[in-house]
């Protein structure tokens, strides 16, 4: 039986969630709980002198403070990723300092949350402040160090290969652009929030929302000093993460050391104000481009260079350039990355992290390129390819970029298009199209899962991994149901428990390939295990022997494949816009995403994270964006009124259609990811329809009416 | 939030009484504006005293042809009006460009008038502000003001008015009658809200304990032209950067009556009379519509971040006229 595995098969979790029976974080109701309120600084830089917490104390309800003066003690985590990981290195409430506008400065508890909210507004506390500096312009940029902390796999900021001085110098042609991005924060539907509740000093259950179960747990019990058995994360439901729910915040420390010094279960919710500084965003960028090419459009040689912030405790450098050697074939390449501290909170991974707004540069100065060349920007890309990673080596395992482009021109009817701006009108309004790539890396971790088959003919999978919306439940139910031979309504699928077999992380869109490969590996063991070829006749001999269940684990991970092939997924959007200039008023008008992700799981979840992707790409091309205050340092947006992400009415029809063949080199299933590559190129499309439309070249983002008129 | 009581109005009588003894109770109708900025500490009165159950809930026609609208009309129910519709189109089509529908279910035309600022500062107590507390500062003058007023702000703040039903009814000539302890009185919209000045704490011309009652719609001929054109950074769900309500009425080759109203330009919705009196007896053209606009914005200060809105407003106001010249308000 091989039928399931493709077809399109609606949300396991659906019904749950709209039903509204689907347990996040902050709804675990627990005899006892308590709930806890941030006190977060009003100062951006500079020192607590003085926090009147016996004034606090005497608050209605308040049943405790704690400040940098009462601290618990936690333990410092080896944050090596694979046994523990902190997103922001300074322990919470760890001195006096204060190093951005908002940080966690005191947490109190109350009986309510409206009281421990209330104590926490009125405390009284004086600072002494120091200069505050939130403006990128004005900042120190240096050489920025790998990316993200000290360890993480990715190299250096600069990489040269060849000479692009020399060769750039000789070129027919050339060209250098300047491109901005703005702070954008990943606001997912759920905030962050969490639920700790000790058994003694010896053991807790942590139900917060995770990207990845283990290395939560394992971090929680570095934190605290405990093995990492007697930490339990429960993370069954992910209300959206786009990056920022994979390791512990400060206030989830925080909360976990409240809880034990109380011994009462506490709660702790971050408010939508709270988020913007204290669990992450996606650095403002500026990037340069050069490009300098052959008359025929052949690339002799390609600069990227980005600049970046982060915050003063943490080193998060956004990692523009990554994307770059992997799109266009050049000798001479150039890549620097440059890192500037501000005090604004630490920016952390969000959706595609440098790599969609290093897109944004790159696919906007191709289009550049293609109009200065008299070229169609389709063919200009064509002409570019390149068959490996410039910068790691390895030839891409599978590649089917030119079938993304062409199946995307024909849908769109791209032919059609008129080679100059502002040619195309409807009505009073211009019409601009506008295309560019996609491509994201297939990452692919290790991972675990257990299968049990039962005398109800039900087969049930448990691991830890987590479904943040992505459609996991359905992706492992459907993977189980294709190798028992079962329909996928009599698949179980439990996940987000600590307690389950390690099913790895749900970031860097690789929940798919990590777990699907060992779901398949348990499937198989177990009907070795009973003996069976299939599900049926294990359900038989359950019946015969009278055996309560047949259960296996089966594990999956990499191996050597990434010495040889480098695994990278491909796309390209081509959109309309249009443009009612006079009164800067623009509206995307139509979308069509191809997209070559290995195979394809789960037809409708796949193109419903393509979609995602595309939305998120309109929100970043058109409206997202979050200022400092340049005197005080806070952010200016306070809520999800003031920082916009789109509504139903500023999205089109998304058309998505998969081309290319299983990555069998990969993982024995053949599948990549699907959760980043949609927002790729989706920025830089936007506005080179818009240049089409207009004539006028944006370069930088979010295109608004500001921008338009 | 603070512990506070609540109590529900018996009558107009009731609330009037209830809110005028004590200055720090605060009357609530449909709560979508009020709990909102409640829970974030930017009022903490004594005592809610909530309306919302009484009978201020009809639209009624007057015997001049005009009509009345109770305080507690939902935003929903007036925009589906069918004499609303037909005779005020673009105060349906203002309310319908506003908030989102569930919001619009729970809102109220007496909330909806005194709602407050939406800007970033007053809405965040990390901030100073002048409206919060008078005499602190305002730092968004020299802040992050792409949002703010280009129109009648001092130096003392700078915010704007959020509201787009509001502009329609200042386009519209609406008489707004409240009721106090000393009685009824009727003030003309346009009067109603207030300019910063030295007061930025003072939104409105409302006294202490006194309650809208209802809205007085006069009739008049040139609604039926109306145009309501809104702008903002999403497509909908969004707060107006410019927007614009116009009128005209056109007679034999000469412009008669004009009104123009704009909202997200300035602390009040803001009547361009100007304009309107330029426009009349001019021929409905776009360059005399151009001219108008200009006249409109001619005292337009910009701040650093908002210098767009100045050539959006100007813009816009063009197209309104145009709209409403070509298509007798059906645009
Ligand atoms: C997310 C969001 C988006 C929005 N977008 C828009 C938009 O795009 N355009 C727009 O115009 N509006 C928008 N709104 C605002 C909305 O229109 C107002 O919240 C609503 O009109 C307020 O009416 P209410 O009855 O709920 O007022 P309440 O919240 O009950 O009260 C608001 C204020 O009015 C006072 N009040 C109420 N009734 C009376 C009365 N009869 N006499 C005297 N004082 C009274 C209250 O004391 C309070 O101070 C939005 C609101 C939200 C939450």
């Amino acid at each position: 039986m091989n039928q399931i595995i493709g077809t399109s098969v609606s949300r396991k979790d659906g019904r749950a969630k709209v039903t509204g029976t689907a347990t996040y974080g902050a709804e675990h109701q627990l005899p006892d709980l308590v709930h806890g309120y941030l006190i977060t600084a009003k100062i951006a830089n500079g020192r607590i002198l003085n926090i009147d917490t016996q004034a606090i104390e005497r608050s209605p309800g308040v049943m405790a403070v704690f400040t940098h003066e009462n601290m618990p003690r936690v333990f410092t985590p080896t944050n090596d990723w694979a046994n523990s990981q902190i997103y922001e290195t300074r322990l919470p409430l760890a001195d006096d300092r204060v190093h951005y506008g908002g940080q966690i400065i005191g947490l109190v508890v109350a009986d309510t949350l409206e009281r421990a909210r209330d104590a926490a507004h009125s405390a009284a506390i004086e600072y002494q402040e120091e200069p505050v500096l939130v403006t990128a312009e004005n900042a120190t940029y240096e050489d920025s160090p790998p990316w993200f902390g000290e360890d993480f796999q990715f190299q250096e900021g600069t990489f040269e290969t060849g000479d692009f001085a020399v060769a750039a110098a000789d070129a027919p042609t050339t060209l250098e652009a300047t491109y901005n991005t703005e702070t954008e924060l990943n606001s997912p539907m759920e905030p962050h929030a969490l639920v700790a509740h000790w058994q003694g000093n010896d053991s807790v259950t942590v139900y917060e929302p995770t990207q990845w179960v283990r290395v939560s747990q394992g971090t929680y019990a570095e934190l605290f000093g405990l093995p990492t058995e007697r930490v339990r994360v429960v993370s069954p439901y992910v209300g959206g993460a786009f990056g920022a729910k994979a390791f512990p915040w400060p206030h989830g420390i925080l909360c976990v050391a409240a809880a034990r010094e109380l011994q009462r279960p506490l709660k702790v919710v971050v408010s939508r104000r709270q988020m913007t500084a204290n669990t992450g965003h996606r650095s403002q960028t500026e990037q340069t481009v050069r490009l300098a090419a052959n008359t025929d459009g052949q690339l002799i040689a390609l600069e990227h260079t980005a600049r970046t912030c982060t915050s003063p405790v943490e080193v998060f450098s956004e990692p523009c350039t990554a994307v770059t050697p992997v799109m266009y074939a050049t000798p001479n390449l150039r890549l620097g990355q440059e890192l500037a501290v501000l005090n604004v909170g630490t920016p952390t991974f969000m959706r595609a992290p440098g790599e969609a707004p290093g897109m944004f540069a790159l696919e906007s100065a191709m289009d550049e390129l293609a109009w200065e060349l008299g070229l169609d920007p389709v063919e200009l890309r064509l002409r570019n390819e390149t068959q490996e990673h410039q910068r790691r080596g390895g030839v891409f395992s599978t590649k089917n970029f030119a079938a993304c482009l062409s199946t995307g021109a024909e849908q769109f009817g791209w032919s059609q298009r008129q080679m100059q701006p502002r040619s195309q009108q409807q009505g009073d309004r211009l019409v601009g199209w506008g295309m560019a790539a996609a491509t994201f890396p297939g990452y692919r971790g290790a991972a675990m899962a257990k299968v049990r088959l039962l005398p109800d003919e039900t087969a049930h999978v448990l691991t830890s991994a987590n479904d943040m919306g992505t459609g996991a439940y359905t992706m492992v139910a459907m993977t189980a149901a294709e190798n028992l031979g079962l329909p996928v309504e009599q698949v179980r699928v439990e996940i987000g428990d600590s307690i389950m077999p390690d099913g790895g992380l749900a970031g860097g869109s690789q929940m798919t390939a990590t777990l699907a490969p060992a779901v398949m590996n348990a499937c198989q063991a177990v009907l070795e295990t009973a003996n069976a070829e299939n599900a049926q006749q294990a359900f038989a001999s359950l019946q015969e022997s009278g055996r309560a269940a047949y259960e296996a684990t089966g594990s999956a991970a990499p191996g050597e494949e990434g010495t040889e092939f480098t695994f990278q997924s491909w796309g390209a959007h081509f959109c309309e816009v249009t443009v009612d200039e006079d009164i800067a008023r623009l509206q995307i008008t139509r979308w069509v995403s191809v997209m070559d992700i290995g195979r394809v799981l789960n037809a409708k979840t796949a193109a419903s994270q393509i979609r995602g992707g595309v939305i998120m790409g309109i929100g970043s091309a058109l409206m997202e964006e979050c200022h400092f205050d340049p005197a005080s340092g806070h952010p200016v947006v306070y809520d999800l009124a003031t920082y916009h992400v789109p509504a139903h009415a500023d999205i089109p029809r998304i058309e998505v259609t998969f081309v290319g063949e299983p990555d069998l080199n990969f993982n024995p299933m053949g599948v990549r990811g699907a959760g980043e590559i949609g927002i790729m190129g989706v920025a830089p499309a936007v506005a080179n329809a818009v240049y089409h439309a207009t004539g006028k070249r944006i370069r930088s983002l979010p295109i608004i009416p500001d921008k338009i008129i | 939030m603070n512990n506070f009581i609540y109590a529900r109005a018996s009558s107009v009588q009731d609330a009037i009484a209830r809110t005028a003894e004590d200055p720090t109770a605060t009357v609530i109708a449909g709560g979508t504006n009020l709990v909102d900025r409640l829970k974030v500490f930017l009022e903490e009165p004594s005592q809610l005293i909530d309306i919302s159950r009484l009978q201020m809930q009809q639209i009624e026609r007057l015997p001049d042809g005009g009509l009345q609208i109770g305080a507690l009309v939902t935003n929903t129910a007036l925009a589906d009006h069918a004499d609303i519709r037909r005779d005020y189109p673009l105060l349906a089509r203002a309310i319908l460009r506003g908030a989102s529908q569930q919001i619009r279910n729970m809102a109220t035309v007496g909330g909806n008038i005194m709602q407050r600022t939406r800007c970033p500062y007053y809405y965040d107590t990390a901030f100073a502000c002048n409206k919060r507390q008078p005499g602190v500062g305002c730092p968004a003058i020299d802040g992050v003001n792409r949002l703010h007023a280009i129109l009648g702000a001092s130096d003392q703040c700078v915010a704007v008015h959020p509201s787009d039903m509001c502009v329609a009814l200042a386009a519209l000539d609406a008489i707004v009658e409240v009721a106090g302890t000393q009685g009824q009185r009727q003030i003309p919209f346009v009067d109603f809200h207030r300019l910063p000045g030295d007061t930025p704490q003072r939104d409105t011309n409302l006294e202490l304990g006194e309650l809208i009652t209802r809205i007085i719609l006069p009739p008049v001929a040139y609604a039926r032209s109306g145009v309501y054109l809104k702008l903002r950074d999403r497509a909908s769900y969004a707060f107006a950067l410019v927007s614009a309500a116009a009128a005209l009425n056109v007679s034999g080759e000469e412009i008669r009556t004009a009104r123009l109203a704009l909202g997200g330009v300035a602390h009040k919705p803001w009547r361009a009379t100007i304009a309107e009196q330029f426009l009349i007896g001019q021929p409905a053209t776009s360059s005399v519509f151009e001219k108008a606009a200009n006249l409109a914005l001619q005292e337009a200060v910009p701040l650093s971040g908002n210098q767009y809105k100045v050539d959006l407003a100007r813009r816009l106001i063009r197209r309104a006229f145009a709209v409403s010249a070509n298509s007798g308000g059906m645009a």
